[in-house]
């Protein structure tokens, strides 16, 4: 049962896993920016929300504002940060160590703000009660995947239907096709910013919900949802997805052999296995070396 | 000297090797790691354990630093041939949470997060220099050293090899340049200056726990390399006095608490970085244009 009930708390941690990594999939896929600073973005919404609770706000005022305020900070990175650095130069290290930067600020502010320690919002769906002999469940966990089975479904639509979504998809192939057809690559890649950091608020919600947040949360998730997406093909949606689900599910299926301590480990273990073994990940395309 | 200023000395001696040795990896190789720490981690725990069990020398314990960091760099050097850019640093990423997490486990080496104690005061061939004044001409003489040894292993054909493989590696191998030995060799070679630091920082502090080889850690490092000009000789030395200033400068203004002191510290340098990168990406030590090679 054991391991049953580790698999079951790796599900719900992988969904949370697979919709952040899928945000930053999105964002690099379709405006090549490796956006370290989506970390901050997951930090920022769930202390947004986490603040709206502790107001006494319903908490689907508590999402909206958590939504305004990720899409809002998104956006913010891409047109005062990596728009400004790409102008002079196009090399990875300036975008990254900026990026690296501000989540560094961000932490360090959240830090002086709210104190170092855990906060979360208590709720009655993390309540767990027994299903199975010895296998608990909350409610939180049926939220968990419902969330990610729509968000990702409605995203799937979206990229696949909508012409926006097309044209974000053209973005990533052919930015210079893009611009021939008369689309501003800007327009969409402000889109795929917005839409990108908007994925990191479920995530950041149920977080607060259950594990509950920390200032360090920032650069915890910006590993977490980059090792997710290395291990499924950077870029590739389908493989963040997978990724995210994959580490969750080892992070918290160790515990059955090792110590807890252990577990965070496991992720970057699996990650490191991949870097070294397949560098083009699950979905990816072959990298250029 | 007050002992104050004669430890903050001694501190950023180290840390100058330690911003110049990562400086080899990233301003002339072009390998990013964000890894440092771990070098320098597993050359304190070594120098530590040699001044525990064999001797307290200060060459000794740099020297056994440096050898334990050299023979575990080929863990950092494999991704770096497989891999380059955004994939490198996370593979660096994974690399510095695992071995955070091999640090705290591994308790009959590393003491764990007690760490390990009671290392004994430093001693140079027998002598006993355990008298800061000492210890810190001790040390900058191993730095200048160091330093004048990286100047010109970066002169010569080794440092242009590497600089032309971070440039452009398919040039560099059309050229006929062995890539993979030269980007290995970087990485042995940083890994071992950062043991070597290491192995002083044991005797230095006379106690090493995991919390002087975190991620924060790294980041530092990264910081004063990146703050001060990466590629360049002196901007790394730049970086390291500012960021080690910074805190006891921080501590003269009025109206932070003590308790917040780090947080503000780090909230300063990752605004300087962000803003550098967008205002004057080669640091302050490089030069004004932005820096030619690029990645992709």
């Amino acid at each position: 049962m054991l391991v049953l009930q580790l698999l079951t708390s790796g599900l719900q941690t992988g969904a949370l896993y697979a919709l952040t990594a899928a945000g930053f999939a999105l964002i690099f896929g379709a405006t090549r920016i490796f956006h370290f600073a989506h970390g901050a973005t997951y930090a920022l919404a769930g202390y947004a929300f986490v603040l709206a609770d502790h107001a006494g706000l319903p908490w689907p005022i508590g999402c909206l504002i958590a939504l305004a305020v990720a899409v809002a900070f998104g956006l913010f990175t891409d047109i005062a940060i990596y728009r400004p650095i790409q102008r002079h130069s196009a090399s990875f290290f300036t975008v990254f160590v900026a990026a690296f930067g501000v989540v560094i600020f961000i932490q360090s502010a959240l830090e002086i703000t709210f104190g170092r320690s855990f906060i979360a919002v208590s709720s009655a769906l993390t309540h767990a009660s027994q299903i199975l002999p010895g296998l608990y469940l909350a409610q939180v966990f049926w939220v968990a995947i419902a969330v990610t089975v729509l968000v990702f479904g409605a995203l799937g639509w979206f990229l696949s239907r909508s012409n926006s979504g097309i044209a974000l998809r053209a973005l990533a192939e052919n930015t210079e096709l893009l611009r021939a057809y008369g689309l501003s690559a800007r327009r969409f890649s402000a889109l795929a910013f917005a839409l990108g950091s908007a994925l990191v608020v479920p995530g950041a919600v149920l977080g607060a919900a259950t594990t509950g947040l920390s200032p360090v949360v920032a650069s915890h998730v910006m590993l977490v949802s980059l090792a997710a997406s290395v291990v499924g093909g950077i870029g590739s949606l389908r493989g963040a997805a997978f990724g995210g689900f994959l580490l969750g599910i080892a992070e918290n299926l160790v515990v059955a052999v090792l110590d807890t301590q252990w577990s965070e480990a496991a992720g970057f273990v699996v990650l490191f296995a991949f870097i070294l073994l397949r560098p083009s990940g699950l979905f990816g395309t072959a990298v250029a070396r | 000297m007050s002992a104050y200023l004669l430890n903050l000395a001694e501190l950023g001696t180290i840390f100058a090797l330690l911003s110049l040795s990562l400086n080899v990896l990233i301003g002339y190789g072009g390998i990013f790691s964000v890894a440092h720490a771990v070098f320098f981690g597993v050359g304190a725990y070594a120098g530590a354990q040699i001044a525990l069990h064999l001797a307290p020398d200060v060459l000794l314990a740099a020297l056994g630093g440096g050898l334990a960091a050299g023979v575990l760099s080929f863990a950092l050097a494999l991704p770096a041939l497989r891999v380059r850019g955004e994939y490198f640093v996370v593979a660096s990423l994974g690399l510095q949470m695992v071995a955070t997490t091999v640090f705290t486990e591994a308790q009959g080496i590393t003491g764990g997060y007690g760490g390990l104690v009671g290392i004994p005061p430093p001693s140079l061939f027998g002598l006993d220099i355990s008298s800061p004044r000492l210890f810190l001409s001790v040390c900058i003489a191993i730095l200048l050293a160091v330093m004048a040894g990286v100047h010109a292993l970066m002169r010569g054909s080794f440092g242009r090899s590497l600089m032309a493989v971070r440039d452009s590696e398919s040039a560099a191998e059309a050229f006929g340049k062995i890539v993979p030995i030269l980007k290995t060799l970087a990485v042995v070679l940083g890994c071992i200056i950062a043991g070597a630091a290491g192995g002083l920082f044991a005797l230095q502090m006379s106690f090493v726990n995991v919390e002087s080889f975190t991620l924060d850690q790294s980041v530092l490092i990264m910081a004063m390399v990146i703050i001060g000009g990466v590629g360049t000789l002196l901007g790394p030395l730049l970086g390291t006095a500012l960021l080690l200033l910074l805190p006891a400068a921080l501590s003269f203004l009025p109206g932070i608490p003590p308790t917040e002191l780090g947080a503000v510290q780090q909230g300063i340098y990752g605004l300087a970085m962000t803003l550098l990168m967008i205002f004057r990406p080669g640091g302050i030590a490089g030069r004004a244009e932005g820096r030619r090679w690029g990645g992709r």
